[in-house]
C-alpha cells in the first residue's frame, strides 16, 4: 500500500531561494512543510561560489557563499525546517502530488496544498551551442570547474580560455589564476560582457586577464585532451569575420554561456513556461498559472544577485500563505504585464492590482539616458542599462489606485 | 603505428580464432564463437569495445530496402529485427520497435520509393506499402505537408549501440572467450606450422583464425595480411541529438533524400530523444571526429525539410561518425572473405548498413570458418543469457521501491537529467566501465539536456574509488584524456 504524507507546503530545492521561502513560511506560521535537496547538503549552488560580495542588500555586509547560505541555514534550524537532503524530486502533478526519493527513506509520496519551486538554474553545455571541432577531455561549464576547484579540490587544467563572459565565467578567471593557473583569455561574442560590471572589474581587469569583445571560439583542438582553440572575431551579426583566426594553446575551455532555469519538473506539474525568460509566467506573490504552485530565484529567471532571490523566495512564501489560508486577492489575474520590443524580460506577467508589486526587468539593449515606463502609473530615468543588470521597481499597492478601474493591460517600455 | 624498442614481448596465448577489434561486428562474431567448442580470443587496441564506428552509429535497425538485389547485405539484413529481438531478451538489453516512413518530397521522388520497396522485396521483405499524404499525417502529424508520397513497414528497430556492445562481450566472456584490451595489432606473421602469429603493442598471440572485424582500421589489418588492394573510402557524417521535450514530433524511423553528401534521416533513439542526420563529407583522416559549424547547419536543414518544427534551441548536442566502405564489391556491397594471401584470415568489411546485419554476419563468418577447414562443434554449457542492471528512470514505481529495497543506492539520483543513481553508476564501473565516456554511454549519466554539467565531479569521484586511483587518473576515454590535471595548492598543502 503506498502512503501518501500531506504536506501544508513542499519546497523544491534548498538554495538561497528556497531556504528563504521556508523560514519566512515558518514566520507566516506554515507549519507542515518540508525542504527537498538533491546534494548532501543544503545551499544550492551557493557552497561552491566561495568569492565574496553576497548579502549586501539581506545582510549589510559583504558575505561568501558559504557564509550566505550559513546565515539561512541557521535560521532554518532556528525555526525547525524540515530538509531532507540527498532527496531527489522525480515528479510533481497539477493536482501538486508529489513524489521524492532517498537513499535513506526510499520512495515516498506527498500531497500538497501548495508547492514552491526553487530548482534553480544550469549552465547552457558545449553541444547547446555547437562549438565545432574534436571533443577531448578538458571542456568543461564555469560551474563545473568552479565545483571541482572549489569543493572537491582539484584543478581542472592549467592553460584555460573562457568562452563567454557570464558571471561565473569571469568569477572563475579569477579563481584559476589565484590557484597557479594561466587564464590565457575570456572570449565573448557580444560587444560587451555578459555578467555584471562589477565582475569585468574586480575579475578581469584587475588580474589581467585579456578580455576579447566581438570574439568566439571557432573549433576545438585536441584528440585526447584540448590542445588549443582557435578563436575568431565575429562581425555585427555574430558571423566570424574570414582572416581573424588565431589559435590559442590551451588544455581547457571553460564555458560560461548561459544559465537556463531547471524547469523539468515544473513542465510535469503543467506549468506554462514565458520563452522570454525560461521561467514560469506568474503573478505578483509568484503563483505559476497552475494554482498553488508558485516558483521563485533562478528557476523563475536568472537573477544577478543572490540577495534577490531570497527575496523572491520570500514573495512565493507569502503567496503560499496567502493561498493555504484562502486569501488569495479575488482578482489575482486581472492585469497582464507587457514589454515592448525595448524589453528582453519582465516578471511577473501578471498582477491583481491589489497588491504590492516587485518588476523584474531587463532591457534588450545597452541603453543610455532612458525613461523607464510602467503603463501611466510609473516613469522613472535611468542613466545607464544594459541587459546584464537587472532593474527593479517595487510599487507600493497604492499606485495601483491611479489606475482606471477597468485595466487589464500594463504596457513596461524603455525609451532612449 | 611505430613500436617502442622496449616494447614488452609476453606471450599472450594460443587460441583456435582471434577475432580483431570489439565493435559491434567483433563483439557480435566473438559471442557467436563463444557457442562454439574451441579457443578464442577479442582484441580491442581501445579500453572499451564500440568506442569507433560503432559508437556513432545511428543505432538502427534496418530492413533490406536500401540494399540492392543480389548483395549480401541484403541477405544479411533481411531478419534483422527479428535476430535483434531475440538478442535483446538473451542479453537483457533494450530494443524499441519503430516503424519506417520514408517520404517522398516531390513527384519525382515517388520513383525512389518504388525502387526501395523493389529492393527490400528481392530480398523478401513483405509488408512495404505506399501511402498517401493524408495517411502520411495521420501516423506523423508533424512532417511536412509537401510530402507527396511515402513508403512504409512496420517492425523495424532503434538500439543503443554501446550498451549492446558491452552485453555481447560481457556474454562472449562469460562463455569462454578472452578480452584483451588496449591490445592492437602491429604484424600478423605465417609461422612456419602455419598458425597465425600476431604481434601487439601487449605481446604475441597464435591462431589457426584470424577475423579481421577491425572497422575503420580493416584495410591496416588486410596489409599486414598481404591484402594491401583492400580499401576503404571513408566518409564523415554528422548527427544532431534532441531534447526528449521535443520526441512528440516523431514516432518513425523517418528518411527522406539521399546522395553521396547526405541520408536525410530522423528517428526516435532507444532512449526516447531523437537523432537526425546525416550531412557526409569525404575524409581520409580515420580520426577526424571534428564536427564543423556548416556540417550541424546543413544537418539542421536536412532535418527541417522533413518536420520544419524541429529548432536548433532544443538540439543538445552534435557528433561525427566515420563511414567506411570496402572498395572491392560492386552496389556497395560488404566484404565478408577469406584473404587471398594469407591462409585462415578473414576478412569483414562492412558498410551500411553494418550494424543491422551484424547477427547474421556473426553466423556467415562462422560459416565461412567451416568452409575454410575449421571443425565446428557447439558447445553443451553456452549461456545465452545474460543480465544487465536494472535502470532507474524507466521502471515503474513499484519496480522503482523494489529497487531500492534490494540496494538502497538506487534511491540517491546522481544525475538529474536522466535520473541515473548511484547503484547504476557504481554496477557499471564494477562492471568493466573505467572511463567517464564508458560510465556516460553505458549508464546515460551525462547524456541529458545538461551534458554532465552536474554529476561529472560524482561520476569523477565514483570512478577513482572504485577503481583505487587517484582522481588526476581518471580519463574521459582512455589514456592521455585525463579529466583533471591536478589537485590545487590547498589540498596539494594538506598532504
Amino acid at each position: 500500500m503506498t502512503t501518501i504524507r500531506n504536506l501544508d507546503l513542499a519546497i523544491i530545492g534548498s538554495g538561497p531561494a528556497g531556504l528563504a521561502a521556508a523560514v519566512k513560511a515558518k514566520q507566516l506560521g506554515i507549519k507542515d512543510l518540508v525542504v527537498f535537496e538533491r546534494d548532501e547538503r543544503p545551499g544550492g549552488i551557493l557552497p561552491q561560489c566561495i568569492h565574496n560580495g553576497f548579502g549586501l542588500q539581506k545582510f549589510k555586509e559583504e558575505l561568501t557563499g558559504p557564509e550566505y547560505a550559513n546565515r539561512y541555514i541557521q535560521m532554518a534550524q532556528a525555526h525547525s525546517v524540515d530538509i531532507e537532503l540527498d532527496s531527489t524530486v522525480l515528479e510533481i502533478d497539477p493536482n501538486r502530488n508529489l513524489t521524492a526519493v532517498s537513499e535513506y527513506s526510499g520512495l515516498r509520496n506527498y500531497h500538497c496544498r501548495s508547492i514552491i519551486l526553487a530548482m534553480g538554474c544550469r549552465e547552457r553545455p558545449r553541444g547547446a551551442i555547437g562549438i565545432p571541432g574534436t571533443r577531448p577531455a578538458g571542456v568543461f561549464t564555469a560551474g563545473q570547474a568552479q565545483r571541482l576547484v572549489n569543493i572537491e579540490g582539484y584543478m581542472p587544467g592549467e592553460n584555460i580560455v573562457i568562452q563567454g563572459s557570464g558571471d561565473v565565467g569571469m568569477i572563475m578567471a579569477r579563481r584559476l589564476t589565484l590557484e597557479g593557473a594561466k587564464v590565457k583569455a575570456v572570449t565573448e561574442i557580444q560587444p560587451y560582457t555578459s555578467g555584471l560590471i562589477r565582475n569585468e572589474v574586480q575579475c578581469l581587469h584587475d588580474f589581467d586577464i585579456p578580455l576579447m569583445l566581438r570574439h568566439t571560439v571557432a573549433e576545438i583542438h585536441g584528440d585526447k585532451r584540448v590542445e588549443g582553440v582557435t578563436v575568431v572575431e565575429v562581425d555585427t551579426d555574430w558571423n566570424p569575420i574570414d582572416g581573424t583566426e588565431k589559435l590559442i594553446a590551451c588544455d581547457t575551455l571553460l564555458l560560461s554561456v548561459g544559465l537556463i532555469p531547471e524547469n523539468e519538473l515544473s513542465k510535469l506539474a503543467g506549468v506554462s513556461l514565458d520563452p522570454q525568460t525560461g521561467g514560469a509566467y506568474v503573478n505578483e506573490v509568484l503563483e505559476t498559472r497552475v494554482p498553488g504552485i508558485f516558483s521563485c530565484g533562478n528557476v523563475l529567471h536568472v537573477n544577478d544577485y543572490v540577495d534577490e532571490v531570497s527575496n523572491q523566495g520570500e514573495i512565493a512564501a507569502r503567496g503560499a500563505f496567502y493561498r493555504i489560508k484562502n486569501r488569495m486577492p479575488a482578482r489575482e489575474m486581472r492585469i497582464s504585464i507587457a514589454g515592448d520590443q525595448t524589453v528582453g524580460q519582465v516578471v511577473p506577467q501578471t498582477i491583481s492590482g491589489e497588491l504590492p508589486v516587485t518588476f523584474y526587468i531587463r532591457v534588450k539593449r545597452p541603453m543610455q539616458k532612458m525613461a523607464l515606463r510602467i503603463g501611466e502609473i510609473f516613469e522613472k530615468k535611468i542613466p545607464y542599462a544594459r541587459p546584464s543588470e537587472m532593474i527593479q521597481v517595487r510599487l507600493s499597492k497604492k499606485s495601483f489606485s491611479q489606475m482606471e478601474p477597468s485595466t487589464t493591460r500594463l504596457k513596461v517600455s524603455c525609451e532612449d | 603505428m611505430a613500436v617502442p624498442e622496449a616494447a614488452p614481448r609476453k606471450h599472450m596465448g594460443d587460441y583456435d580464432v582471434i577475432v580483431i577489434g570489439g565493435g559491434i561486428i567483433g563483439a557480435m562474431i566473438a559471442r557467436q564463437l563463444s557457442k562454439l567448442k574451441g579457443r578464442f580470443a577479442l582484441l580491442e587496441k581501445e579500453s572499451f569495445g564500440g568506442f569507433g564506428v560503432s559508437k556513432a552509429s545511428l543505432s538502427q535497425i534496418h530492413l533490406p530496402d536500401f540494399c540492392p538485389p543480389g548483395t549480401l547485405k541484403g541477405k544479411l539484413v533481411r531478419e534483422a529485427p527479428t535476430r535483434f529481438k531475440k538478442l535483446a531478451a538473451e542479453l537483457d538489453v533494450l530494443y524499441r520497435e519503430v516503424d519506417e516512413l520514408w517520404l517522398a518530397l516531390d513527384p519525382a521522388q515517388v520513383n525512389n520509393l518504388e525502387a526501395a520497396r523493389a529492393r527490400a522485396e528481392s530480398h523478401g521483405a513483405t509488408g512495404f506499402e505506399i501511402i498517401s499524404p493524408q495517411r502520411i499525417h495521420e501516423l506523423e502529424p508533424q512532417v511536412t505537408p509537401k510530402a507527396v508520397a511515402g513508403l512504409y513497414a512496420r517492425g523495424l528497430g532503434v538500439i543503443y549501440t554501446p550498451e549492446w556492445n558491452f552485453a555481447l562481450i560481457e556474454n562472449a566472456v562469460e562463455n569462454g572467450v578472452q578480452l584483451h584490451l588496449q591490445t592492437e595489432v602491429i604484424d600478423i606473421a605465417k609461422t612456419r606450422d602455419g598458425t597465425l602469429r600476431l604481434t601487439t603493442g601487449q605481446g604475441t598471440l597464435t591462431a589457426s583464425y584470424v577475423i579481421n572485424a577491425a572497422g575503420l582500421y580493416a584495410d591496416e589489418i588486410a596489409r599486414m595480411a598481404g591484402d594491401a588492394h583492400l580499401q576503404l573510402s571513408l566518409r564523415k557524417g554528422t548527427m544532431l541529438i534532441f531534447d526528449k521535450s521535443v520526441s512528440y514530433a516523431v514516432r518513425h524511423m523517418i528518411f527522406g533524400s539521399f546522395s553521396e553528401s547526405h541520408s536525410q534521416n530522423i528517428a526516435p533513439t532507444a532512449h526516447g530523444n531523437l537523432i537526425l542526420g546525416v550531412h557526409y563529407v569525404k575524409t581520409d583522416n580515420k580520426t577526424d571526429s571534428r564536427v564543423s559549424r556548416e556540417a550541424i547547419q546543413q544537418t539542421l536543414k536536412l532535418g527541417r525539410e522533413l518536420v520544419p518544427a524541429l529548432s536548433e534551441k532544443d538540439m543538445i548536442t552534435s557528433f561525427s561518425g566515420i563511414l567506411a566502405q570496402p572498395n572491392m564489391s560492386r552496389d556497395g556491397d560488404f566484404y565478408i572473405a577469406p584473404s587471398e594471401n594469407a591462409p585462415g584470415v578473414i576478412h569483414v568489411m562492412v558498410g551500411a548498413p553494418g550494424l543491422s546485419a551484424a547477427p547474421a554476419t556473426a553466423e556467415y563468418v562462422v560459416q565461412l570458418l567451416g568452409d575454410a577447414g575449421w571443425r565446428t562443434e557447439e558447445k553443451a554449457n553456452f549461456n545465452p543469457r545474460r543480465r544487465g542492471w536494472p535502470r532507474f528512470e524507466t521502471a515503474s514505481i513499484a519496480k522503482k521501491k523494489q529497487m531500492i529495497g534490494a540496494d538502497s543506492k538506487y534511491g540517491h539520483v546522481l544525475c538529474r537529467c536522466e535520473q541515473v543513481t548511484e547503484a547504476e553508476i557504481l554496477q557499471s564501473i564494477r562492471r568493466g566501465a573505467h572511463t567517464m565516456d564508458a560510465v556516460k554511454h553505458l549508464t546515460r549519466a551525462g547524456m541529458g539536456r545538461c551534458q554532465g554539467g552536474f554529476c561529472t565531479p560524482f561520476v569523477l569521484k565514483h570512478l577513482a574509488d572504485t577503481l583505487g586511483i587517484p582522481p588526476t587518473r581518471v580519463t574521459k576515454s582512455g589514456p592521455g584524456s585525463h579529466q583533471i590535471l591536478k589537485i590545487t595548492k590547498a589540498v596539494a598543502g594538506n598532504e
